[in-house]
């Protein structure tokens, strides 16, 4: 109240002499027109930790880095006709090819691995005369290709951002199992039908069970439900009693129920089908796990990236390296090859990614970057299968169970033949060729096929995921690889024609995530009202009437489990970080890794 | 409402009256103004936070097969045989021996010749009483090419190989120097030109020697009188959207750094005391 009392209050008689003593009253207004605040509202003490804090939270800026730790084992021995190929392999027979050449030069095979940089991330090879140089000793001039340095870091692989954009329910997939001596499965399902299995029965603890092994992790718990493919009397949905069956990481693949006497033929050995998981038999419809393709959006260019060596940075499996004399080389010019190398790379961006309004595949904000790696291999050396449209066959791609070779054959598992529709990693290729006047391909130039590269919006296929909205939690059960096989007519390991659609090959996985920012473990729920906040990610459960969602940690927090973020923040941008071994797998050789090794058990005994 | 009214009964028609109805409004969310207000005057106190990011700039590609290599060559005074004024094009000689350091210095790469260098500083400006440095790039001699000589101190029968003051810096090989790292934000500096220039830091005499773009057996008139924004120093381009630069003579304005047309650096000598 601010008004100012300044009215006179006068005795009527002593104002006019006739006026009477009456009663005066006055109407005060009650006006507000200011206020009192106090003095702590008006009062900031700065906090440079505080305003620090403020602004990395505010910022949606991110500078991703990492170092490449390159693992591979150059393994396909081969042998070509291309002169440019062929003078720059490692030789395995150069002392038996050198012999030959003296009394048939023109079919001499020299055999040998291509050298590590045709596999390397940063190609060093550009003042090999003949190959990357013109050599005019030859008429006409010898090359394959004139080296760009520039282009050095670009010729064998790209490398990109990308994050988790949508989800593909359709994917048709396949692979095969072979449990124990029973016959070989074929497992064919759509990726939403949910985990693939084999039947086995058998005893745990001495009981019955129906062992359902299945070729990808089946992130099920002991005591919550899988949903069949097909039913047993009716009853399509059983409890879930053990998993495993004794050995190292069974139970992540194995799920065993109780067999009190199943009749019939459904649960033999060697039955396939699908299951999904539900966590709550009562709630089917809304703890029921869906099962999807998680898609890659491109976030950068290739030319936004930076690879260079990691210092002198070096992997412990060293340089293998040996001298070609003249006398051993069909071009007659010594050299030193390179079967494998050890360097480390170190990739950042030119680019910052402002992931303000970036919503991943789960309706959430983005809250893990991939680096994404593709093969290109612009010399020429692998893809180059001519399909029948005229063009040649896209690079293949499947998932860590498509990985090992046919049980018995032990030949690459048909999923990665051309013929497979399925297979298609829908990366677009490119060719150039050269005219052939070293070598030809029957009469017909080589055709040097390479992938072309990624652009930003650009949309790829990732791992196979499980989301469960019971937990609000996105689990990767199987990881995708790409593979790279030979051009056979370029460069032949030795395929026999039936094989030449279903080479031998190398494996690479072209995701790696980066976690730049953690979901709580918990789960928040709030009823349907304008008293509670509820965030943009959140679902609505119509079994609960709640909205359900996790929080996101603040940066810098990481909670008891170890969930949370906490890079350094820099000139108002996250710099996310992660060390990488990249593996560049070849077919058939052991692939898998165990990250951790389970420390035995220690009963009261001990 | 303070005031006092009197209502008559209406006689015909109905009467209206405005009553004036005086209120002052709080303003509503005056606490969101204050945070508002608070994180407004901090941010004028501390300053919003700036990119001081940096970006990766590399030498513009030139030629028929893009190529990226930039050179630079290094050209030292022999004084033994001629004074400035009378000197020649020819007494400025691409090695490190006419610099003052001996051959077996330079071939067994003893430690006055491996802690030698050349330091390249560029500038905002040619304008020596108002320019800043804002960067500068090391080329240690190590990194220079080599040329075969036939030294009979150190081999009485064959050529040897030495260092000689010519550096091909490229994407492969001697990338030390070829990379320009600048601030990503072109808004804190608004820079995009600089001007270069260099030195050959000698550690074998402790001296520093300043080059320039051309010998000064080439000058008109007076060798020791000229504009030294227009010798001394080069013009480096940068392009923020492909992140390249490109080095250009001052005078001519022609790129300069390529196959065709190294960057010259030839030694500057003072004029006698």
């Amino acid at each position: 109240m601010s008004r100012i009392f300044d009215d006179r209050v006068v005795l009527g008689s002593l104002r006019f002499k006739s006026a009477p003593n009456t009663d005066l009253l006055f109407k005060i207004p009650f006006i507000q027109s200011s206020k009192i605040i106090t003095e702590y509202d008006r009062s900031e003490s700065i906090s440079l930790s505080q305003v620090f804090d403020d602004e990395r939270q505010r910022s949606t800026l991110f500078r991703p880095t990492s170092k490449f730790q390159i693992l591979f084992n150059n393994s396909y021995n081969g042998s070509t006709n291309y002169q440019p190929f062929k003078n720059e392999l490692y030789y395995t027979n150069a002392k038996q090819a050198a012999a030959l050449t003296c009394i048939d030069p023109q079919n001499t095979i020299w055999e040998g691995f291509p050298q590590y940089h045709e596999f390397d991330f940063i190609r060093n090879d550009v003042f090999e005369s003949g190959y990357t140089q013109y050599d005019t000793t030859y008429a006409p001039p010898l090359i394959h290709n004139l080296f760009v340095p520039k282009s050095a870091s670009t010729y064998n692989w790209n490398h990109f951002l990308s994050y988790a954009f949508e989800n593909d329910y359709n994917k048709q997939l396949q692979t095969l199992y072979k449990v124990d001596s029973n016959p070989v499965v074929t497992l064919s399902w759509i990726v939403s039908d949910g985990i693939p299995f084999v039947i086995s029965n058998t005893q745990m603890n001495g009981m019955n069970v129906v062992s359902f092994i299945c070729p990808m992790k089946h992130n099920v718990l002991v005591g919550e439900y899988i949903k069949l493919s097909f039913d047993y009397l009716g009853q399509d949905t059983f409890q879930v009693d053990s998993l495993g069956n004794g050995s190292v990481g069974s139970e992540n693949y194995i799920i065993n129920i109780l067999n009190p006497g199943f009749l019939g033929f459904i649960f033999n050995n060697n039955q396939t089908g699908t299951f999904k998981r539900i966590v709550n038999l009562n709630n089917q419809s809304e703890t029921t796990s869906k099962y999807y393709i998680r898609r890659h959006k491109i976030l950068t260019n290739y030319d936004d990236s930076l690879i260079s060596y990691a210092g002198f940075e070096e992997n412990v499996f060293g340089v293998n390296k040996q001298y070609e004399r003249s006398s051993l080389t069909p071009n007659g010019r010594a050299r030193i090859s390179t079967k494998n190398g050890d360097k480390s790379y170190t990739l950042s961006f030119n680019k910052d990614i402002d992931i303000l309004g970036l919503i991943d595949n789960q309706k959430r904000p983005v809250s893990e970057l991939f680096y994404t790696t593709l093969w290109i291999g612009y010399f020429g050396w692998t893809l180059g299968e001519p399909n029948q449209q005229g063009g040649f066959y896209r690079m293949r791609q499947g998932w860590e169970f498509n990985i090992p070779l046919h049980p018995v054959t032990e030949l690459p598992s048909s999923w990665w033949s051309y013929a497979n529709s399925n297979s298609d990693s829908g990366i677009n290729n490119s060719f150039y060729n050269v005219s052939p006047p070293y070598g030809n391909n029957n009469g017909q130039p080589f055709n040097f096929v390479y992938n072309q590269t990624l652009k930003t919006g650009d949309v790829i296929d990732g791992s196979i995921c499980e989301w469960n909205d019971f937990y609000q939690q996105e689990t990767i059960l199987n990881e995708l690889y790409h593979k790279i096989t030979f051009n056979r007519y370029n460069f032949n390991i030795g395929m026999t024609s039936s094989l030449s659609l279903n080479q031998f090959g190398y494996f690479y996985k072209p995701f790696e995530g980066v976690k730049i920012r953690a979901f709580s473990d918990s789960i928040e729920q709030a009823p349907p009202s304008n008293d509670y906040i509820v965030p943009d990610h959140a679902q609505f459960s119509v079994n609960r009437n709640v909205f359900v969602w996790k929080d996101i940690y603040t940066y810098g927090f990481i909670d008891t489990n170890g969930a949370g973020v906490d890079f350094p923040f820099l000139n108002n941008k996250h710099h996310p970080y992660k060390n990488i071994i990249f593996r560049i797998i070849p077919e058939g050789t052991n692939y898998r890794e165990f990250t951790t090794i389970i420390d035995p058990i220690i009963d009261d005994c001990e | 409402m303070s005031n006092k009214y009197k209502f008559t009964i209406p006689i015909s028609t109905d009467k209206y009256l405005n009553i004036p109805v005086e209120i002052k409004w709080d303003f509503y969310g005056q606490d969101d103004s204050i945070e508002e207000f608070k994180f407004g005057l901090v941010d004028d106190i501390i300053g919003n936070p700036k990119d001081y990011e940096t970006l990766r700039f590399s030498h513009n590609t030139y030629g028929e097969y893009f190529q990226t290599k930039l050179q630079h060559n290094f050209f030292f005074y022999d004084s033994t045989s001629s004074n400035i004024p009378t000197s020649l094009i020819s007494n400025w000689v691409q090695s490190y021996e006419v610099a003052g350091i001996p051959y077996d210095d330079i071939y067994f790469k003893s430690r006055p010749f491996k802690k030698s260098f050349f330091k390249i500083d560029f500038y905002d400006s040619k304008e020596p009483s108002t320019q800043k440095n804002y960067f500068t790039i090391i080329l240690p001699v190590t990194n220079s090419e080599f040329m075969e000589e036939f030294i009979p101190s150190i081999n009485s029968l064959n050529n040897v190989k030495i260092n000689f003051p010519q550096f091909n810096l490229d994407y492969i090989g001697y990338s030390e120097g070829f990379f320009i790292y600048w601030l990503k934000d072109f808004d804190l500096f608004k820079l995009k030109t600089f001007y270069m220039t260099a030195k050959f830091f000698d550690a074998k005499n402790g001296v520093f020697i300043k080059m320039m773009t051309v010998p000064q057996a080439t000058l008109p008139g007076d060798r020791f009188s000229f504009n030294p924004s227009d010798y001394f120093y080069y013009q480096v381009n940068l392009n923020y959207i492909d992140k390249t630069y490109e080095i250009y003579d001052v005078i001519s304005l022609n790129r300069v750094g390529t196959d065709t047309s190294p960057i010259n650096w030839f030694e500057y000598v003072n004029p006698p005391a």
